[in-house]
């Protein structure tokens, strides 16, 4: 890896945007450049800012039922002038109504989903560390050999994870990590999808199976649960929906068939 | 009199709509937030979005992708509004509200947000990067806030990825900038 080239690779590497062969290289590269440790820091730095402080935006309740209203009459609302706006303490007073209403349905809900909650965001949490290699690193264990994988964790943790290799349908293993998820050490194991790094957390759990995945989306990170007879299952990637549930298909079915 | 106009013929059928409301309709605080950042107040980040969800609207017929991709579609026709907005302001002599070339060095409090965030090195982060040029802008919003891969952001820009790859590097670099100097780095 040439140095010149270091800063836009380095970008790309955090983005998960970069080939796994030059993503190697470059861990390879940084790990002995004390000048690119810095600038890494600095992006890690950079990147839990704007996570942080650089807001999203809501569409307002009004906007929404414009756009409702353009969809029902698009003939209507093709040219100009738009329909006029509401005057702006009506606007403000119809979304803190709306606002109210939408607190009163969702405040008994928001209980019982706080402990899930909790969990998507310590796996959120972990599939973003594991991406940034100053804070943490994507595998302990770096192989795309699950019968290497699998035994690695042996003495690490009190069960031993199923360990797949996709690689065949385009989900090659690249390795796991021990990891901290729900306040106990849980196994996460790396696969990948062309640039795309997923990961997959899990331990054991009683709840029985479900028919699941659950999915949700946060700041572009989709996650995915569900429960097998034997494991809680959390996966998390970059990777397009459509492509991430396939993947997690493959693990029930893989699951299923085992013994 | 002829006040019935030809558009009824764009109309989609029930079905249509149906699709419409559960791929892209989602997208909507996509969309907006999008808009908000491309012409950084709200009234225009509004209407953009209303002109953009009527184009979605009329070409979602052709719209044959897959549901994992209408993000992007209709994240691509929210720039593209946002720039043709952008380019009827700029032609505009009374329309001071949007001019990138007027106020893109001095427009810092355009957020209502900014006074929330005051005391805080957000302001300075949110206010940098309303200070980006609108094609560096694009390419954090869409990457760091909207999560779209480069692929993607390569389709809704009109780049090629190489370029959406340096315009991100840059732009962080603006933005690091900005950031070290509110805090210690």
């Amino acid at each position: 890896m040439s140095h010149p080239n270091f800063e836009s690779q380095l970008d790309a590497y955090l983005d998960g945007e970069l080939a796994a062969v030059d993503a190697r290289e470059l861990e390879a590269h940084v790990a002995q450049c004390r000048e690119c440790m810095e600038f890494r820091d600095r992006r890690l730095a950079l990147r839990a800012a704007i996570n942080a402080r650089v807001p999203t935006f809501q569409a307002s309740d009004v906007l929404r039922q414009r756009v409702r209203a353009a969809m029902r009459k698009p003939s209507m609302f093709g040219s100009r002038p738009r329909p006029p706006r509401p005057p702006r303490p009506w606007r403000s007073l119809a979304i803190a109504a709306s606002l109210a209403v939408v607190a009163l349905g969702t405040w008994q809900l928001a209980a019982r989903r706080s402990a899930g909650e909790a969990l998507a965001g310590d796996v959120f949490t972990s599939h973003v560390r594991s991406l940034m290699p100053g804070g943490g690193h994507l595998t302990d264990v770096l192989s795309s050999d699950q019968h290497t994988v699998k035994p690695w964790f042996n003495g690490k943790l009190d069960y031993s994870p199923p360990v797949y290799d996709f690689a065949g349908r385009g989900y090659p293993l690249i390795g796991g990590r021990l990891d901290y998820v729900g306040g106990r050490p849980v196994a996460a194991l790396v696969y990948g999808r062309r640039q795309h790094v997923i990961n997959v957390v899990l331990w054991p759990s009683a709840r029985g199976g479900d028919l699941g995945p659950t999915t949700q989306t946060r700041q572009g990170y989709h996650l995915l649960h569900w429960n097998t007879p034997a494991y809680a299952y959390w996966v998390v990637s970059d990777l397009g929906l459509t492509e991430l549930r396939e993947f997690s298909r493959l693990l029930q079915q893989a699951d299923s068939a085992a013994p | 009199m002829a006040a019935k106009s030809s558009s009824e013929g764009e109309r989609l059928d029930s079905h249509e709509l149906e699709r419409f409301e559960t791929v892209v309709l989602p997208h909507l605080d996509a969309a907006y937030t999008l808009a908000r950042y491309l012409t950084r107040n709200d009234h225009d980040a509004e209407d953009v979005v209303q002109d953009a969800y009527l184009r979605a609207l009329k070409y979602f017929g052709g719209f044959r992708g897959e549901e994992s991709s209408a993000r992007a579609w209709v994240l691509a026709i929210v720039r593209n509004t946002a720039y043709t907005w952008r380019r009827r302001q700029h032609s505009d002599t009374l329309g001071t509200e949007f001019n990138e070339e007027l106020h893109s060095d001095t427009v810092a409090d355009e957020h209502p947000e900014a006074t929330l965030l005051k005391r805080d090195a957000g302001e300075s982060l949110t206010r940098a990067l309303d200070q980006l040029p609108i094609e560096f802008r694009e390419v954090i919003v869409l990457r760091e806030l909207e999560g779209l891969s480069y692929k993607e952001i390569s389709d809704v820009a009109g780049v090629p990825v190489g370029t959406v790859m340096s315009r991100l590097s840059r732009a962080r670099q603006r933005l690091q900038e900005a950031l070290c100097a509110a805090e210690e780095c």
